[in-house]
């Protein structure tokens, strides 16, 4: 399951770069507001872009993430 | 955008009528097509066993009103295929009578397939299109949904109902290199004017400007004007294609 976390990871990483928001981030850190700035629109990419490459994603399933950290752990379940 | 000459290309309800017309176009333009009707006809037959077009024509029997269904065809094209450039929403269905007399299943099941069905494909499709960044959706409207007809409420109303989806997922989507258009046919020689009779099809030939009935080919053209990728600064339109009845 680590390795999916991982590449959850990853997925973000790529998601972050395309959408021109790189910056630092931790477990703790907002996918929204003053964090990672997600919007609604970003938010369904993302989402997108996981179940594209994971087959799941958190969005989908109801669980509305809410930092990185709850993100990742969809994929330590 | 893939290249033009490999495209991916999601037409609902092709099977027959219309939405034959325009799986034949995409065919012809050397896409990929894949579509989907409740039942096989002899047309889906024909194309299936075209060694000509093996790899590139793919047909599910799909009950698009079930939602479980048409995720599972958009999971099969994305099986095969990997991506989806292009989705057709043509797959439709008709109840005429007038609404004081309709059942509450002659509205369930135009409102399932041609609403509710659209804006399931749309999410499911618009996901992946998300995703990649790119893609186009055509929505087969009708010239009913601006206009009305006696005895078509319900369906003029998920007509209408689709331009409205049409516009607010162009603004949704338009920012993600994505276009929403829809295709506003009037009076076609297909299955869908067989309801009329033929005194009904003279008055609305002799209404015409252009003096006939459409032909599937009239939209399918206009359904690959606005899929083509120098074509995306089109969006959230419903072009009217009725030979001036409306005009």
């Amino acid at each position: 399951m680590e390795n999916t976390t991982s590449k959850a990871g990853e997925v973000l990483d790529r998601f972050l770069a395309r959408a021109d928001k790189v910056a630092p981030y931790d477990r703790d850190t907002s996918l929204y507001a003053e964090g990672l700035g997600l919007d609604s629109l970003e938010t369904a990419e993302l989402s997108s872009m996981l179940e594209d490459d994971l087959g799941t994603d958190p969005f989908s399933v109801g669980i509305m993430a809410q930092t990185v950290g709850e993100l990742l752990d969809f994929y330590e379940a | 955008m893939t290249d033009p000459s490999g495209r991916v290309v999601v037409v609902t309800g092709g099977s027959r009528g219309l939405g034959a017309g325009i799986v034949q176009s995409y065919l012809d333009s050397g896409d990929r097509v894949a579509t989907c009707a409740r039942t096989r006809t002899d047309q889906v037959d024909k194309w299936a066993n075209d060694p000509a077009l093996e790899g590139r024509f793919l047909f599910r029997e799909v009950d698009l009103a079930n939602r479980e269904q048409s995720t599972d065809f958009v999971k099969d094209v994305i099986g095969a295929w990997d991506v989806i450039d292009i989705l057709v929403n043509n797959a439709g269905v008709a109840r005429d009578g007038i609404l004081s007399l309709a059942s509450d299943d002659d509205i369930d099941i135009v409102i399932d397939l041609n609403l509710k069905g659209t804006l399931h494909m749309c999410r499911v499709v618009g996901r992946r299109m998300l995703s990649r960044g790119s893609g186009s959706i055509v929505n087969i409207s009708s010239i009913v949904g601006l206009s009305g007809y006696r005895g078509l409420a319900v369906y003029s109303s998920t007509k209408a109902a689709m331009d409205g989806m049409t516009r607010a997922l162009a603004r949704e989507l338009g920012s993600r290199g994505i276009t929403v258009n829809s295709v506003a046919p009037g009076y076609l020689r297909t299955e869908m004017s067989h309801g009329l009779d033929e005194g009904q099809l003279q008055q609305i030939i002799r209404r015409t400007p252009a003096g006939r009935l459409g032909e599937p080919s009239d939209i399918a053209r206009i359904v690959q004007f606005l899929t083509a990728p120098e074509n995306d600064y089109i969006t959230g339109q419903v072009i009217v294609a009725d030979g001036g009845l409306t005009a």
